[in-house]
């Protein structure tokens, strides 16, 4: 891998780093005993993740009725939660993939640390179209189309949530492949650094015999390169589909031909906000900063304010779309999005997604840490709502005028939500643990200091 | 056989090579290399005992662990010896009388097996006529009730040798009438030949003894104005079939009001628009009604002016008339000029004309009379001849006996099936004179209020385990025959009576003595238990002579309105669960209020008006003080239309004795009646109430009550469907269809249509697709929680009006004064499953669950289900219901479905679904399974009305036509070309299998509020 030295570009990695520096600074945190900060970090995810198996467990031993979802809102925070994590998950993919294509070479100090949070994502998002079901114990095997004794019962292949079954499946093995592809020469440096007999043992299987040899390197390329191929439409297809579970539908509100292109710029949007905390956060707690530059969250801060613009371009057409349909049903709906009882979600929704990023167009604001992350958690904010106002909005109040209701969520709800947060960061915390965050192998390639 | 063909089998045999001619012989040409396996080292088939003994103790332990689990054993034994008539798995039916309230319904009785498990209308009834109420519906269960008691009651605790207590009794009766002390039976009205006659058989036994008639709601008022009127102390037969212009002032005569089943099919012919004519019908009252919401005119009026407005009445119809005036000073007009506009209309309509009243009070209703006489009504739409027979219940009476009890003069007691101790208003007094007495019994077949202050209580059969006779209305006899041997160790009350008065045993019993009594003409009695009805001739209605004097009638009129308007409490009967004596059935608090749409609880109607100059709001808890009584802790319900300065409180809440489900729920408004000229009031002056702060939500199956404009519940006026039928249904939406039709053209496809114009919103079909579907009872919570289950619901819609037309968008309104709320119309719109032909629950189900028929029905197959809920949302009627929960066998729904007793209620046809699946409804796929197999099994072709849904059957005004669409000469072919028949929502391109007709109103056109194009 070459590297143009451009006199007026910054150096991607700064503070001199050499060979040894990264890979002795990247292996840190993996080979010191825990911090105090990680135990910290780790013991509140995991009590996080411990009232996800008890609410789970509630449910599922109960009933989805300690949920408050009702006869016209049957699906409340569960699927909120669920297209809330799937988008998430994109961004990973996303820097992965596409900018891998396009040789966006900065993407290689963040790519690791967002493939992992897609990965995670993923499983965080999967919790929710399993436990909603309302017999889950039969439900979580007759969605796949497997051949059975029940003569010609098969899946319905018009239905949305079957699509949803094969895209997400995809979208996590491909993901995993790819991230545990790259991982590989990174494993075998730990491997190679092992002390103790154990640590050995393990990087040592995981690394599948990595030698680092040209020929191996030469494959790695190519590998990586026909997954990022592979992954590229995934990026668009994932959301695309998820978004469809709303589009094919005939609720006003959800049957919007908008919605594919709507959704993947808001999953990228949400996603590169959860990227954005989570490597703020990283970079500080683990000294990342020469790595994880200025540069980076930057560019990162401009996605965001390119996707967030077109997310609230896509609300301000859906609005118009409404209103020039001459439908007076989806015209209520919006309507109603506005300016109905959930007013306050749609309006923190349009002030986070919409407004909120623009201040991107300010480098001070590019460029501040601190405030980069107050405004990531706003994106994340915000791309909560969209998905509440999306669907519960519309179901609340659809045709019938006798069959509108209210909904808020139960603790069993709320309890599950926290529960996936902590599902995600006790995985993440795990991560950091075990495997490097920052992609050594390829961050040496692009180092200005040769020794 | 010589074999001339050669084949062989390779190149080998052709060449008969020596090495295959030696191996020809052998069975497997290449040898088997046994030795080498069985002698390979690696390979040790022979097992030793060692190993024997693990593949035996793993056998053993998995056998063992797999039989760990414990099965319950289920029991399914068959007919030792098969009944005669009885086919496992056929349904068997009966003719018998309802027993919900007092009509005396006649109805058929399903029975599976033994059990009865569905009560429908008996067509032969000329009260029912083929329909049913939802109190009547909801019965069923009661027989059912798990609360029942089990065995008769001495002193409170059980006793299960009735003759053990019969000597008790017998003995202190006897002593009772040989010391001269009074005895006195407390009845409900009897209208039972047979009854009536142990009665007189006791009283000759106990001449001490009389019968003293105690109903819980009193038409006393109507009794004694006729007897002041006309002589006759009855109930007239109104036939509201034969009224064109109908005036009611409060009479819920739809809902609650006498007869209200027989009414509904009366009043119901005369609303259909499709001869260019409707009756018109209009409804003065405080609260809203279910008759109210119905009327074509409805005009708020305090109730305590009644009197006045009925002067008025009366007044302008004499004008018209060129009669005399009354001549008081005090006239009154209702807004609108509705009393003189209704006078007109009466007048025009002569003869054929009803006014009616709610009013209890004799004056007013002798006004009601002296109107009615006026309009020649009589003879047509009244009919004194072939009077009712359903109350005869006259406070005096009761006041009497109430006074000797307390007095000490009566030493025995029975009350049969009658519990004035909760439903008396002043049960204190009641209360007290009962310790005088030294007997008391109860025939109640639950511990109520009244039986639990009995020494004895001897539990009556239910009406589906009993025999009797009823005469509702004079020359209509209306059998009741037992359907199941008695659940419970109870006997019949009109057999406790005849054994206490000495009748032997084989007499006494009610089978016998009943068809004893019948026994002139054996052939009335066979035919008349067939059919559940034999009917007399009935009399040649005729025009009785007046006797009241009307001037002094008014008088006292204009004497007792009261001077200035302070609030007043208006004390009402709502549908279903009427006056509480079926407190302990779940269905009646389940199934919605028809006005309201409250489940589960009273409240306290309050107009807009009020609420606000009081500062209360919905589901405020207040307590309300009239007449000396205070409720506490009542919440509060913004009804619109309710006359401003009223207030309402439904009876039937409040019990304190009931079972699981009627104990403590609500609150008891029976102690806010009084006696007012010797007839109990249902009106309170002075009203003040205070509020608590606190507040509780009631539960509401709707809470948006207006349809915002929207154009899928369609109506208009009279004039406008004459001079186009086609009115508000001229365009059809459903031009375009993306998706192939499906081909119905063999076979059957099924289709509903249901009149907006015939729909009263009564909840008949409500109560009886919960039996007939066996749906379940989810409670107060879960609708609080908007999860109720029912797979037809009723909605109610609100308009309300304005100067420039009649509003339905809630933000128009809110811009209104809070006056607005007074003057309304509703609609009904019966809501269920609409079957679509491009259902978009189908094509969202990812496992197949929910599929299509070729007879256009949509299918839920529940073992597939597996509850993603996508087809709820997808579902743009919100019909679709989801088991939150396991409903039955579960003690957190402490309803019938947790206990084997109230299961046996459930249809064996239907399944119970388990948590976790969606149902709704099957446009009941058992019925028309059970209608195509009895027409094969006949070998004919299906026929019109061979297939009913429970709700069609159930309905009484005749609303919900189901059928085949591919039979031309079926009611709903004809019914789905009708002008007026437009499916709900066609935009959306759906194709809903049922179709809904424009209600049309016997009204001045007034705009409607913009309709989209």
């Amino acid at each position: 891998m070459s590297v143009i030295d451009a006199a007026i570009r910054p150096p991607l990695i700064q503070g001199g780093k050499t060979y040894t520096d990264v890979t002795t600074d990247i292996c840190r945190p993996l080979e010191n005993k825990p911090t105090r900060m990680w135990w910290i970090g780790f013991t509140l995810s995991f009590l996080c993740l411990l009232i996800l198996f008890a609410t789970l467990f509630w449910t599922v031993w109960t009933g989805i009725g300690v949920w408050n979802i009702n006869k016209s809102v049957m699906w409340g925070w569960d699927i909120t939660n669920f297209v809330f994590w799937i988008g998430i998950g994109h961004a990973g993919t996303l820097i992965s993939a596409i900018l891998l294509l396009f040789r966006q070479k900065w993407r290689m100090s963040i790519n690791r640390s967002a493939e992992a949070m897609t990965i995670f994502a993923v499983m965080c998002a999967a919790v929710f179209p399993f436990f909603h079901m309302g017999r889950i114990w039969v439900g979580i095997y007759w969605v796949f189309p497997l051949p059975n004794a029940f003569g010609s019962l098969w899946v319905n292949f018009n239905s949305p949530l079957l699509w949803d079954v094969f895209a997400i499946s995809t979208y996590f093995s491909v993901s995993l492949v790819f991230w545990y592809l790259g991982l590989i020469p990174d494993i075998a440096t730990i491997r190679d650094r092992s002390t103790t007999k154990a640590r050995k043992y393990w990087y040592n299987f995981f690394a599948m015999g990595w030698t680092g040899s040209v020929r191996t390197w030469a494959r790695y390329e190519v590998v990586s390169l026909i997954l990022a191929g592979i992954s590229t439409p995934l990026v668009l297809s994932v959301h695309t589909i998820v978004s469809m579970d709303f589009a094919t539908s005939i609720v006003p509100g959800w049957h919007t031909t908008i919605f594919p292109p709507y959704f993947v710029a808001g999953a990228i949007f949400s996603g590169f906000g959860m990227v954005l905390t989570l490597l703020l956060v990283a970079r500080k707690v683990l000294n990342y900063e020469n790595y994880i530059t200025i540069g980076h969250l930057e560019a990162m801060a401009k996605v965001v304010m390119l996707t967030g613009t077109m997310v609230g371009l896509a609300y301000i057409t859906e609005f118009f779309i409404a209103w020039y349909s001459g439908f007076e049903y989806e015209q209520y709906a919006f309507m109603n999005r506005a300016f109905g009882p959930y007013w306050w979600a749609y309006w923190t929704m349009m002030s986070c997604n919409l407004i909120a990023p623009q201040v991107f167009w300010f480098k001070w604001a590019r460029t501040t840490p601190w405030f980069l992350f107050m405004m990531s958690i706003i994106v994340n904010v915000g791309m909560w709502f969209e998905r509440f106002v999306i669907i519960v909005t519309s179901l609340h109040r659809d045709y019938l005028t006798s069959s509108w209701v209210m909904y808020s969520a139960s603790w069993v709800e709320v309890g599950i939500f926290v529960g996936t947060f902590g599902l995600f960061f006790t995985l993440f915390f795990v991560f950091c643990r075990f495997l490097p965050v920052i992609n050594m192998a390829e961050v040496k390639g692009i180092l200005k200091n040769k020794e | 056989m010589e074999q001339n063909n050669q084949y062989w089998k390779g190149i080998e045999e052709a060449e008969k090579q020596p090495e295959f001619l030696q191996t020809k012989g052998n069975e497997f040409h290449e040898a088997l290399p046994l030795e080498e396996v069985l002698n390979a080292t690696d390979l040790d088939l022979s097992s030793n005992r060692r190993d024997f003994l693990k593949f035996f103790g793993f056998s053993v332990s998995a056998v063992a662990l797999a039989a760990c689990q414990k099965t319950p054993v289920k029991y399914a034994i068959p007919y030792v010896v098969k009944p005669e008539n009885i086919t496992p798995g056929n349904a068997n039916y009966y003719a018998s009388t309802c027993g919900g309230c007092n009509s005396g319904c006649g109805i058929l009785v399903k029975t599976r097996e033994g059990r009865p498990i569905k009560l429908d209308g008996n067509e032969l009834s000329p009260l029912s006529q083929g329909a049913t109420c939802a109190t009547g519906q909801a019965s069923i269960l009661s027989l059912y009730d798990i609360n029942r008691l089990a065995n008769p009651l001495k002193d409170g605790k059980e006793e299960k040798e009735w003759s053990k207590l019969d000597s008790e009794i017998t003995s202190k009766l006897a002593n009772i009438a040989s010391s001269n002390g009074g005895i006195r039976i407390v009845i409900k009205t009897s209208n039972s030949p047979s009854f009536d006659k142990a009665l007189v058989a006791f009283k000759t036994k106990y001449p001490t003894t009389e019968v003293v008639v105690y109903d819980p709601i009193s038409y006393s008022g109507i009794l004694l104005a006729n007897e002041k009127s006309f002589g006759k102390r009855v109930i007239p037969s109104y036939n509201f079939d034969k009224a064109e212009v109908i005036v009611s002032f409060g009479a819920d005569f739809l809902g609650t009001w006498i007869s209200p089943v027989e009414f509904t099919k009366q009043w119901v012919t005369n609303r259909n628009p499709k001869g260019g004519k409707l009756s018109k019908h209009f409804q003065f009252e405080s609260t809203l009604s279910l008759t109210g919401t119905n009327a074509d005119v409805r005009v708020p009026m305090r109730e305590s002016k009644e009197g006045i407005y009925l002067i008025s009445l009366y007044n302008e119809i004499a004008k018209l008339a060129g009669n005399a005036q009354l001549a008081v000073t005090q006239n009154a007009e209702l807004a609108g000029n509705a009393i003189k506009n209704s006078a007109k209309e009466l007048f025009a309509a002569k003869g054929k004309s009803l006014v009616i009243s709610k009013s209890n009070n004799i004056n007013n209703q002798t006004i009601v009379n002296g109107i009615n006489i006026m309009l020649g009504n009589y003879g047509t739409t009244i009919d004194l001849d072939n009077y009712s027979n359903q109350s005869k219940f006259v406070e005096a009476d009761f006041e009497k006996f109430i006074n000797d009890l307390s007095s000490g003069s009566i030493k025995g007691v029975i009350f049969i099936n009658s519990n004035p101790v909760y439903s008396y208003h002043n049960s204190t007094k009641l209360v007290e004179g009962l310790k005088k007495a030294t007997l008391v019994v109860s025939t109640s077949d639950q511990n109520d209020e009244t039986s639990d202050l009995a020494g004895y209580v001897c539990p009556d059969n239910h009406f589906l385990e009993s025999w009797g006779d009823a005469e509702p209305k004079a020359g209509v006899y209306s059998f009741t025959q037992p359907t199941i041997a008695p659940v419970f160790n109870s006997r019949q009350a009109i057999e406790s009576l005849l054994l206490w008065s000495g009748t032997p045993a084989n007499e006494a019993n009610a089978y016998n003595y009943i068809k004893t009594n019948w026994a002139a003409d054996a052939t009335i009695w066979n035919n008349a238990i067939h059919d559940g009805i034999y009917l007399k001739p009935a009399s040649i209605a005729s025009v009785p002579s007046f006797a009241a004097n009307l001037t002094e009638v008014a008088f006292a009129v204009v004497a007792d309105a009261p001077k200035s308007d302070t609030p007043e409490l208006i004390i009402y009967q709502k549908v279903g669960v009427r006056d509480g004596s079926q407190a302990n059935n779940p269905w009646l608090h389940e199934v919605p209020d028809p006005v309201s749409k409250v489940c589960y609880d009273n409240y306290v109607s309050v107009s807009k008006t009020e609420a606000q100059s009081k500062g209360i709001k919905q589901d405020d808890l207040i307590n309300i003080s009239a007449g000396g009584y205070t409720l506490k802790n009542i919440p509060v319900l913004i009804q619109p239309g309710q006359a401003s300065g009223t207030y309402a409180i439904a009876l039937g809440y409040g019990r304190t004795q009931s079972g699981k489900v009627g104990k403590d729920l609500g609150k008891n408004a029976y102690p806010f009646l009084k006696l007012a000229n010797g007839t109990t009031s249902y009106s309170n002056a002075g009203v003040s109430i205070e509020t608590t702060g606190d507040t509780y939500k009631l539960a509401q199956t709707q809470t948006h009550h207006t349809i915002e404009g929207r154009d899928y519940i369609r109506e208009a006026s009279l004039d406008e469907y004459n001079k186009n039928p086609f009115v508000r249904n001229e365009n059809k939406t459903d031009l375009v269809s993306l998706w192939e039709e499906y081909d119905y053209s063999t076979g059957h496809k099924w289709g509903m249509a249901i009149d907006l114009n015939a729909c009263t919103g009564c909840g008949a079909c409500v109560v009886s697709c919960h039996i007939e579907n066996n749906v379940p009872v989810v409670g107060r919570d879960e609708i609080r929680l908007r999860r109720e289950m029912h797979w037809i619901r009723i909605d109610r819609y609100y308009s309300f009006y304005s100067p420039e037309a009649y509003l339905t968008k809630e933000d128009d309104i809110e811009k209104e004064k809070a006056d607005i709320y007074d003057n309304i119309r509703v609609v009904h719109a019966p809501v269920m499953c609409q079957h679509c032909a491009h259902a978009p629950c189908e094509t969202v189900c990812p496992v197949l669950a929910t599929t299509h028929s070729a007879e256009g029905l949509n299918q839920m197959t529940y073992n597939r289900c597996i509850g993603t809920k996508y087809c709820g949302n997808n579902c743009p009627y919100k019909v679709r219901r989801f088991n939150w929960f396991r409903y039955n066998d579960n003690d957190a729904f402490d309803n019938h479905f947790n206990n084997d007793l109230g299961k046996m209620v459930i249809n064996p046809d239907v399944t119970v679904r388990t948590r976790g699946v969606m149902e709704k409804c099957s446009f009941c796929v058992q019925r028309i399974q059970a209608g195509k197999l009895s027409a094969k099994r006949d070998g004919r072709k299906m026929k019109d009305g061979d297939v009913k849904t429970a709700c069609a059957a159930a309905c009484p005004s005749n609303a919900i036509v189901f059928g085949d669409m591919n039979d031309p000469n079926s009611e709903i072919s004809k019914l789905y070309k009708n002008e007026r028949s437009y499916h709900m929502l066609e935009e959306v391109g759906i194709k809903p299998s049922v179709v809904y007709m424009t209600k049309i109103r016997n009204v001045e056109p007034l705009k409607l509020t913009e309709k989209h194009s």
